[in-house]
């Protein structure tokens, strides 16, 4: 991969260019609160737009699958209907995005775009958008208390996905091409070659922020086998059950939820709308079926649900990647210790449990 | 049509309907096709066991079997009225317009069990999806050697396509068992519960060479499971075909997962065998 240097005060003018090229530039802003949030670049707030932000609770997974995307109209009179696609193509960049969601762009387009069929919708939104990926180096502000993303392997570094990294090494950036479209950014003048000193001097920042990470799910693998074998107990899954408010939340945040409901709904005289929404696995409605028929009504087996198909094998080999990028977001939102984290420890402490259940015999 | 819009996975294709019959309570068949002739010969491309989305514009979409063989010339539905679509459907006249795509899912691999004997075992309406493998079987009747069909529903008027199983049964090509829960006037068949129509003498299944087909209420599945477990039928020659709230019918929505098995496309038709190894109860 290619990489070259740029001088602290330049990092922006790499928004700059992007605009001139005609993106819509998304980058992470300060609110009032402690939290960031992703918004549009304008001429205006250009210069509050901020490098070394907390990634935001929200996740910028929304400009590839918006909350609500129309699909289509549905206009008839007179007998006759016409069913008029409706797409969105914008040509966009995100500035500051981190390695976890980054990762967990891939996983969409693992998840929407493979597979039998391809998702038209998330294709166009997909189709230009340009990924300009920041490094978590900043342990006071970048790397939160709820951050994993050591263990589930998608940082601080991303190495691929991105088409353009970014990595504070002190008085100077260090940007990685990770695409032919991040490449050509270089033939812009902020950007110059450096020295094997740089590279050592980001291999020894990486080496350093690795242990600045406080979340510990060192049982991610044993939990990954344990939920793909199916052996943690029904009575593991209550206990996680019981704690679950079934607010959403944690779907809500997830960079690599994928779930989405279907809706109809008036938009004038002869004139409906489909659109999809967003879904939650939590939710007593997910698998509600007309009628009534709950096949999944107890919470524990919703809860059970989500980390399955978060963890399990099958679907880790199906999108190359797992449904859980380390972000935290999950068990910042969550009420009641339902994030993934604590649900790796309750699998991890669970198996005291299952000792007792190992048949023995001795004489 | 654009290239475009044909790649486009969620968009439907308007229907007309042609007709509607009444079959029992709630439960009616709607007799349609599409607009475009060139999408109808597309979706008649369609296999035993699969099934499509119907659009109900303004109302929704919902997931239904295709009760046809694909050997039939005519196009239909069988729905029962449940929820807001269904009834929105019920409510439709003919030469109304709705809309449908698919279709959808694996359907039963009826070519592979050439030469074998097809056990059909249906409760209530469990016997809407069979339909299309019970008929295709009939159209290539020298494929397969016994046909034999059990069927129960609460009462004689809750049985289906009860004009179809008689003619079956009259062609001399299916042999049809018939049960219903509670007898009413004029019923002189047998009362019981499906599974009482495998003890019976006439009710002896041959276990060595069949496919067994079972579709209907999960209780009668558990028991109906159970009884030809204990026949002797190996899990990975009992097949069912399972239902799940779906909203895309494609892979994407998340809905219709039961453990690792995405329903629309991995399904809806399952082994027993691969039932059990789904990951989560059915």
């Amino acid at each position: 991969m290619k990489a070259r240097i740029l001088d602290r005060s330049d990092v922006l003018k790499i928004v700059d260019l992007l605009r001139e090229q005609e993106y819509e530039v998304l980058a992470p802003f300060r609110g009032r609160g402690r939290d960031g949030y992703f918004d549009a670049v304008t001429d205006e707030n250009r210069d509050r737009a901020q490098i070394h932000e907390a990634n935001p609770y929200y996740p910028p997974k929304r400009f590839v699958l918006p909350h609500i995307e129309h699909l289509f109209k549905i206009r008839g009179s007179n007998g006759d209907l016409r069913i008029e696609p409706e797409y969105q193509e914008p040509r966009r960049a995100i500035f500051g995005i981190r390695s976890c969601d980054v990762a967990g762009i891939y996983h969409l387009d693992r998840f929407y775009l493979g597979g039998q069929f391809r998702d038209v919708y998330y294709e166009k939104r997909r189709k230009h958008l340009f990924l300009v990926n920041v490094v978590c180096t900043q342990p006071d502000s970048e790397i939160g208390d709820d951050c994993f993303c050591i263990c589930a392997d998608t940082g601080p570094a991303a190495r691929e996905h991105f088409d353009l990294q970014l990595m504070d090494l002190g008085d100077e950036y260090m940007a990685v091409a990770g695409s032919p479209a991040g490449e050509a950014m270089f033939a812009h003048s902020i950007f110059r070659r450096g020295s094997p000193a740089h590279i050592e001097k980001r291999r020894a920042i990486l080496a350093q922020i690795r242990k600045q990470f406080k979340t510990q799910t060192s049982w991610f693998p044993a939990a990954v086998r344990y939920v793909s074998q199916g052996s943690i107990l029904e009575q593991t899954w209550e206990e996680i059950g019981k704690r679950c408010l079934e607010c959403g939340g944690c779907t809500y945040v997830c960079p690599a939820c994928t779930c989405f409901t279907v809706s109809d709904r008036q938009t004038g005289p002869d004139e409906f709308e489909r659109v999809r929404i967003w879904d939650s696995c939590a939710l007593g409605g997910f698998t509600r079926m007309a009628g009534g028929h709950n096949p999944r009504k107890a919470v524990h087996d919703r809860r059970n649900r989500r980390f399955f198909r978060k963890l399990a094998h099958y679907f880790i080999q199906r999108e190359l990647s797992m449904a859980c990028v380390g972000c935290g977001r999950c068990v910042a939102v969550c009420h009641c210790d339902v994030g993934m984290p604590s649900v790796v420890e309750m699998i991890r402490r669970a198996t005291a449990k299952m000792d007792k259940l190992e048949p023995m015999e001795i004489s | 049509m654009s290239a475009q819009a044909a790649e486009n996975i969620y968009l439907p294709k308007v229907a007309i309907l042609d007709r509607v019959v009444d079959d029992i309570a709630e439960v009616r068949t709607f007799y349609w096709h599409f607009e475009d002739p060139a999408e109808q010969a597309t979706f008649r491309q369609f296999r035993p066991g699969q099934f499509a989305q119907v659009s109900l514009f303004g109302i929704g979409e919902f997931p239904a079997s295709l009760p046809p063989s694909p050997t039939e010339t005519e196009t239909f539905f069988t729905i029962r009225q449940v929820g807001s679509c269904t009834a929105a459907l019920h409510r439709l006249k003919p030469h109304d317009k709705f809309a449908v795509r698919g279709p959808y899912g694996n359907g039963f691999p009826m070519e592979e069990y050439y030469g074998m004997d097809l056990v059909f075992v249906a409760g209530g309406i469990g016997l809407i999806p069979l339909r299309s493998c019970v008929v295709y079987a009939l159209q290539h009747r020298d494929k397969y050697q016994r046909v034999q069909i059990f069927y129960g529903a609460k009462t004689p008027n809750e049985l289906m396509y009860l004009p179809d199983l008689r003619d079956w049964e009259k062609s001399g090509a299916i042999e049809c068992h018939l049960t219903v829960d509670r007898a009413a006037d004029g019923w002189s068949g047998n009362v019981g519960v499906v599974d009482s129509l495998f003890k019976r003498p006439e009710g002896k299944i041959p276990v060595e060479n069949a496919i067994a087909f079972v579709c209907g209420p999960p209780i009668m599945f558990r028991f109906v499971i159970k009884d030809l477990l204990a026949m002797g039928f190996p899990e990975r020659n009992i097949v069912s075909t399972l239902e799940r709230y779906m909203k895309c019918g494609v892979g994407k929505c998340g809905h219709c997962c039961i453990g690792v098995a995405y329903v629309c496309v991995d399904g809806p038709v399952f082994t027993y065998e691969q039932i059990k190894r789904l990951g989560e109860d059915i």
